[in-house]
């Protein structure tokens, strides 16, 4: 299984290396759409929640441990705050927390599609390099 | 016929294509790979090149449209069934159709591509363009972009080499997709080129040469997010008589191609106004569908706005003159209604504004939007 995972790992890191930053971004954004799709898949308001919430963790982890990363620049260390702030602002969203509304279990589907559809657009205006992009996929994948 | 023109560096055809080759698979796939490397290693192309359509029918069209279609950056996008979708492809898939479904236009067609390399090595063209007359394609070159001191001067040296007399009622159209143009900065913008900026006045640039004779587009349509400030609004003002763009954010599925499939119908009484309504209109209830993000759809009726952008001109110069050093983020974007400094009684005059607030997050409860987008420092 460990075997696996690292050549899919190697796989990705070696094509994304060879297709670039904007390779990187779409991986991020398949993050977020595959997530979607497993909230729609069940109908446990529960679980919708709790899936949502995993993927705001293990990214916003994911991006905590890039960041201290020597490996980083500074821009993208600026790049990754901006985008933590728009994960937590989806995160406490969710739960109702910092004088949001909590999303109504009815609506979380389209929340799910919200939250993809928002991090497209935060993708394009987020510039991060490939080396940022490579470390937050790997680690997101291995959390 | 098929003709190359690989001394020029370019892939030119005038169609119809009637060439069928009798080699075997292996032939096939060495003929393909060989004159792939032998076009892409060639040098970036002196103009003008030879390849006028003979074939071309020389009567004037009624309608011209031109197409610029960014592709050389992030344009992934999912539908809610969570498939995949290019931003750029699928426009191009629509400007096809529209070019192919009105029988009398002339239309211009630029796929703005990654850069991309044969066998890592050799490089490939990253422009591709298309020439429509009369419903038919009459010409598919590939190009090289970053050619020349202006972004646009290799889609402009196509334009003038393919352009037939137009007539003098002639409806114009230029259609941009894409991302922000950005008004400040522009690095970055082609993930090909990232040193090279692109900013509005770049479009602007080559607007220029694609108006002869002062003759202005009846309506441009800036298909990107947050283009409609009155900066840009302002910059594109000699150059069109209406504008379709989004203040705010803008999905990548776009604004609607439907209406220009049959411009014929659309605009049998001549309205552009009306027409750009109506376009804006499709748009704003195709992305209020499925779309949970804000949808703000605007027109412009270029003449009337003049005295808003008059009197907030020098505003929003100082503001970009104060931003330009300031890091992308810590900028914001926000409704100029939001800002006093831009409030003022002809704000709405001359703008048509579809608005639905985003279904979530802090704004979903906005009521409105002025149409106005504007840029200030974050707090």
């Amino acid at each position: 299984m460990l075997g696996k995972t690292a050549i899919r790992l190697t796989v990705m890191i070696f094509v994304m290396s060879l297709a670039g930053i904007a390779q990187g971004q779409d991986k991020i954004q398949n993050y977020f759409k595959d997530a979607a799709g497993k909230v729609k898949e069940t109908t446990d308001p529960t679980q919708k929640r709790e899936i949502l919430n995993n993927s705001f963790e293990k990214m916003t982890k994911a991006l905590n441990t890039v960041q201290g990363s020597p490996l980083v620049s500074k821009d993208d260390k600026a790049g990754m705050e901006h985008f933590k702030v728009v994960l937590k602002e989806k995160q406490d969203e969710l739960a109702g927390l910092n004088g949001f509304e909590r999303v109504p279990d009815a609506q979380l589907n389209d929340f799910a599609d919200y939250v993809v559809q928002d991090m497209e657009q935060a993708t394009e205006t987020v510039t991060l390099s490939l080396v940022a992009l490579l470390l937050i996929i790997l680690i997101a994948v291995l959390i | 016929m098929e003709r190359e023109s690989s001394a020029s560096g370019r892939q030119s055809r005038v169609l119809p294509l009637g060439h069928t080759c009798l080699l075997n698979a292996f032939g096939v796939f060495c003929c393909l790979a060989l004159g792939v490397v032998l076009s892409s290693c060639s040098s970036p192309p002196p103009a003008p090149s030879e390849t006028a359509p003979e074939e071309v029918n020389a009567l004037p069209s009624r309608y011209v449209l031109v197409f610029v279609i960014h592709g050389d950056g992030g344009y992934l996008y999912h539908n809610t069934d969570g498939k995949k979708y290019r931003a750029d492809e699928e426009t191009l898939i629509s400007a096809k159709l529209v070019a192919e479904r009105n029988s009398q236009a002339e239309v211009f067609i630029y796929h703005e591509k990654r850069k991309r390399h044969f066998l890592f090595l050799f490089p490939r063209h990253d422009g591709e363009f298309y020439y429509y007359r009369n419903g038919q394609l009459l010409a598919q070159e590939s190009y090289w972009r970053d050619q020349g001191q202006s972004r646009f001067d290799p889609e402009i040296e196509l334009y003038n080499r393919f352009r037939a007399e137009e007539l003098s009622q002639s409806k114009r159209f230029f259609l941009y997709f894409g991302h922000e143009i950005p008004e400040i900065d522009g690095k970055g913008y082609d993930a090909s080129y990232k040193d090279r900026p692109f900013i509005i006045h770049g479009l602007v640039d080559g607007l220029k040469h694609f108006t002869p004779d002062s003759t202005k587009f009846d309506l441009i349509v800036l298909s990107t997010c947050f283009n409609g400030t009155p900066h840009t609004i302002s910059a594109l003002s000699p150059y069109a008589r209406y504008i379709i763009a989004s203040p705010g954010n803008l999905h990548l599925s776009y604004f609607d191609l439907q209406p220009f499939e049959a411009l014929d119908i659309g605009l049998r009484d001549e309205n552009v106004s009306a027409f750009a309504k109506e376009c804006a209109r499709q748009s704003f209830e195709r992305l209020t569908k499925d779309i949970q993000t804000e949808i703000t759809v605007a027109v412009y009726d270029v003449d009337r706005v003049q005295s808003f952008l008059n009197s907030v001109d020098s505003v929003y110069d100082h503001t970009l003159t104060t931003l330009k050093d300031k890091p992308s983020k810590s900028i914001e974007h926000c409704d100029c209604a939001d800002d006093s400094a831009y409030l003022q009684p002809m704000m709405s005059d001359g703008i048509d504004v579809f608005f639905r607030p985003a279904r979530f997050g802090r704004s979903k409860h906005k009521q409105d939007h002025s149409g106005w987008e504007c840029l200030r420092l974050l707090k």
